[in-house]
């Protein structure tokens, strides 16, 4: 970093980012605040962590939060140790994650980025080694790193998050991004959440409690009558895929699948400046004809991937 | 009925008292019969759905030779409110109410077969927080809450 920032040092520096629960406001706004240089231009952190190395540990599937970690630490000239296909790496043969991570950790990695399919898995992985774990997906439990570019296409779009009446919409059982969602916007005041899903798909129990306890404000909501008349009053619509794999019984699915898809015709009972998020990857839960609208925020959203995990690895690695 | 009519005093030992009537069962199961059994000089004595004037009827179990632990005392009240536990040292009785844990690490295993706690060959071992007010435990790890009442049935 050039200028007067180059004493710069986060309070993030050294730390793991294992849930949202992990961050205070000031800490997300110094996210949001590096982010947004980034996004407009106005810094370039070229060579940052040169001589730095970066882990990427995914033993799940990803298509955008590999790449776009894998561009960050690129941006930022560290290098890169991925294990991204486990059929071909020694998880295959039965190595534990305890021992990969020691394994990366003597390799010089000064941060590891994990993807893994048990929940839990990255606060473990943080107990167990010395150098920061950043969560890049745990199973259905959490995915703190989308849940910072969502909330920072919100603070982008609006200006603000405080105050805002934000609808979510599908699968919120099994998302990994909303409990993650949900902690990230606890953070701010006077946020109204709508949970809007079929009961076998309604927001875990723990999420509920964590709201409770931080005095967020929050309904939920399983007619499709009532959401007609939730709809005008958001600000946002957070859309997550619904599986039909999820429902015993496939004529359920097919009883609730309309009330989930997101067209024009749900646009026209929507506030005219409503934001249209998704986390991707859509299948048909958003059609493609809102996409041209000045609503569908969800490609921008996808865009943020890049500057928000640049700014991560900044961060919490102590880049120059 | 008085139940000092049914078993004799004991001079060493526990005294779980106020047990809710007919689940003397799940405070033993808690206790794990098996670490009791490796114990040859232990004997347990289990009296169920006896007169109580607190509670109209109760359970009671007497543990012979074996001191209930702070963590063991703690879990049980936390399942069972009302349960009163008498540590017996040469006749002397020293009641006590347990206080509840905030924390309970490596007795109970995560309900949710996805934590890395019920990954084989991961050194993980489970730690819950207790949130009484909504009457569930929370995994550590992964978050999984599990209603208190169905403690017994994820003893490790």
């Amino acid at each position: 970093m050039s200028g007067s920032q180059a004493e710069y040092r986060s309070t993030l520096l050294g730390r793991d980012l294992v849930s949202c629960r992990d961050l205070s406001l000031r800490e997300v706004s110094e996210i949001f605040s590096l982010s947004n240089q980034l996004v407009r231009g106005e810094l370039r952190l070229d060579s940052a962590l040169a001589g730095k190395k970066v882990a990427l540990l995914f033993t799940e599937p990803s298509t955008r939060t590999f790449q776009s970690f894998y561009m960050a630490a690129k941006t930022l000239g560290a290098e890169v140790m991925s294990i991204s296909d486990p059929s071909v790496s020694s998880m295959a043969k039965g190595e534990s994650l305890y021992d990969t991570v020691k394994m990366l950790e003597l390799y010089g990695a000064g941060c590891i980025v994990l993807r893994h399919p048990a929940r839990g898995a990255a606060k473990f992985a943080a107990e167990s080694a010395s150098i920061p774990i950043i969560n890049a997906g745990s199973g259905s439990q959490e995915h703190p790193t989308q849940a910072l570019i969502d909330v920072f296409t919100i603070w982008r779009k609006r200006g603000s998050v405080d105050g805002l009446r934000i609808g979510m919409l599908g699968d919120l059982r099994y998302s990994r991004t909303i409990p993650s969602l949900c902690q990230l916007l606890s953070l701010y005041r006077g946020v109204e959440i709508y949970f809007m899903a079929p009961q076998l798909l309604q927001v875990r129990r723990e999420v509920e409690i964590y709201l409770q306890e931080k005095g967020v404000t929050f309904a939920k909501i399983d007619e499709a009558e009532e959401m007609k008349r939730v709809l005008p009053r958001l600000d946002v619509l957070y859309v997550t895929r619904i599986q039909k794999e999820r429902f015993p019984d496939p004529t359920e699915y097919e009883k609730v699948r309309g009330s989930y898809v997101v067209d024009a015709s749900t646009l026209s009972n929507c506030r005219s400046d409503i934001g249209i998020m998704h986390p991707l990857p859509r299948v048909d839960e958003l059609s493609p004809e809102i996409d041209s609208t000045p609503n569908a925020w969800y490609f921008e959203q996808a865009g943020y991937g890049v500057p928000i995990r640049t700014a991560l690895l900044y961060l919490i690695m102590g880049g120059k | 009925m008085d139940e000092s009519l049914l078993v004799r005093k004991i001079d060493w030992g526990t005294v779980l008292d106020h047990i809710p009537a007919w689940q003397a069962d799940r405070v033993v199961k808690l206790l794990s019969l098996e670490h009791l059994k490796r114990n040859p000089d232990v004997s347990l004595i289990v009296l169920q759905n006896v007169p109580s004037k607190k509670l109209g009827r109760k359970d009671i179990v007497k543990l012979y030779h074996y001191m209930v632990s702070r963590e063991e005392a703690g879990i049980l009240a936390l399942i069972f409110p009302s349960i009163t536990i008498n540590y017996i040292r040469d006749w002397r009785v020293e009641k006590e109410r347990p206080g509840i844990p905030e924390r309970i690490v490596g007795r109970i295993r995560c309900p949710e077969t996805s934590c890395v706690t019920n990954l084989a060959r991961e050194p993980a071992s489970p730690k819950f927080t207790v949130l009484q007010k909504y009457g569930v435990i929370q995994c550590m790890y992964c978050d999984t809450l599990l209603e208190i009442d169905r403690i017994p049935d994820y003893l490790v």
